[in-house]
């Protein structure tokens, strides 16, 4: 089967005529689509539906601030300064962390 | 087409009668697309049906940048892509039977007889055609039944250009190869046969 006779073959079908519509085909396709109702526009989105639309930005959001407090904490370390961790230690020890004197 | 644009306002306003408008002016062309791809007329009719009945569900997505008739095609050709996908489940092995006689004297003559009708030669098509995956028949169909270009083609299949150029080619030499088998298949039944 060389690429002519496949050519020529398709030439030949490309001529077949359709078959026609019925006469009342519209008719019919008018009882069809009054059984099935118009595409409802979409709902409202939720609110999780919200959260996960903005799931990527938030991840991206906190990726960038991890990144932002590491290198803080590299180039404060370099500088010989106390480092992020250390100052978070401090802030928990003496204001999260404080023993309640009552209970002693 | 101003008369699309002014039949479909008049349906968003609620006029569903004058659906049957948009209906009569693009019905040939729907079931001219849909017998592309199935040769039953009763189910070319059901498939037009759908075609129908899916534009209206989503006649609110229609935005009239692009002209009404191109974007029913696209619609038509998801439909006919379902309807492949469907058949391809529960069809047979390529056969010679269901060949018309015109047809197998063409596929005997090996390239000496020319003389194959439109009817014959969209059956044998038809047949080759079901070697093809159903993307592969519908881009083969639109390119080279319809003459659509390859961005058109993406656009109704959903494909990238680059993809279509990919597809047309291998569906080319699936329906040569699809062809030939025919053609031996044929050629070995004639030889079998007893003669008198």
């Amino acid at each position: 089967m060389n690429k002519h006779r496949l050519n020529q073959l398709f030439e030949r079908a490309r001529n077949e005529p359709a078959p026609l519509p019925p006469e009342d085909f519209a008719a019919d396709v008018l009882r069809a689509i009054r059984r099935e109702p118009r595409a409802a526009a979409p709902e409202a989105f939720s609110m999780l539906d919200q959260l996960n639309l903005l799931f990527p930005r938030i991840a991206l959001a906190a990726a960038t601030v991890i990144v932002l407090c590491v290198v803080v904490d590299w180039g404060l370390t370099a500088a010989g300064m106390p480092g992020l961790g250390d100052g978070l230690s401090q802030i928990s020890a003496q204001w999260l962390l404080t023993p309640d004197e009552s209970l002693l | 087409m101003n008369d699309d644009a002014e039949l479909l306002a008049r349906i968003r306003n609620g006029a569903t009668d004058d659906f049957a408008g948009i209906v009569r002016r693009h019905q040939a062309r729907v079931f001219s697309i849909l017998h592309r791809y199935e040769r039953d007329t009763h189910k070319v009719e059901d498939l037009a049906q759908e075609t129908f009945v899916k534009a209206w569900r989503a006649l609110d997505q229609f935005d009239g940048r692009a002209p009404f008739e191109h974007w029913l095609s696209k619609i038509t050709v998801r439909v006919a892509l379902d309807h492949l996908r469907r058949e391809k489940r529960r069809q047979n092995e390529i056969g010679l039977p269901e060949l018309g006689e015109d047809a197998l004297d063409w596929l005997r003559s090996d390239g000496e007889k020319n003389e194959l009708d439109a009817r014959s030669a969209a059956e044998l098509l038809d047949l080759a055609m079901r070697e093809l995956s159903p993307l592969d028949r519908v881009v083969i169909t639109m390119q080279e039944m319809e003459g659509r270009s390859v961005k058109e083609i993406g656009e109704a299949t959903g494909a990238s250009g680059v993809a279509v150029r990919v597809r047309a080619l291998r569906a080319r030499g699936k329906l040569r190869r699809a062809l030939e088998k025919l053609m031996k298949d044929e050629n070995e039944q004639t030889q079998a046969e007893p003669t008198v």
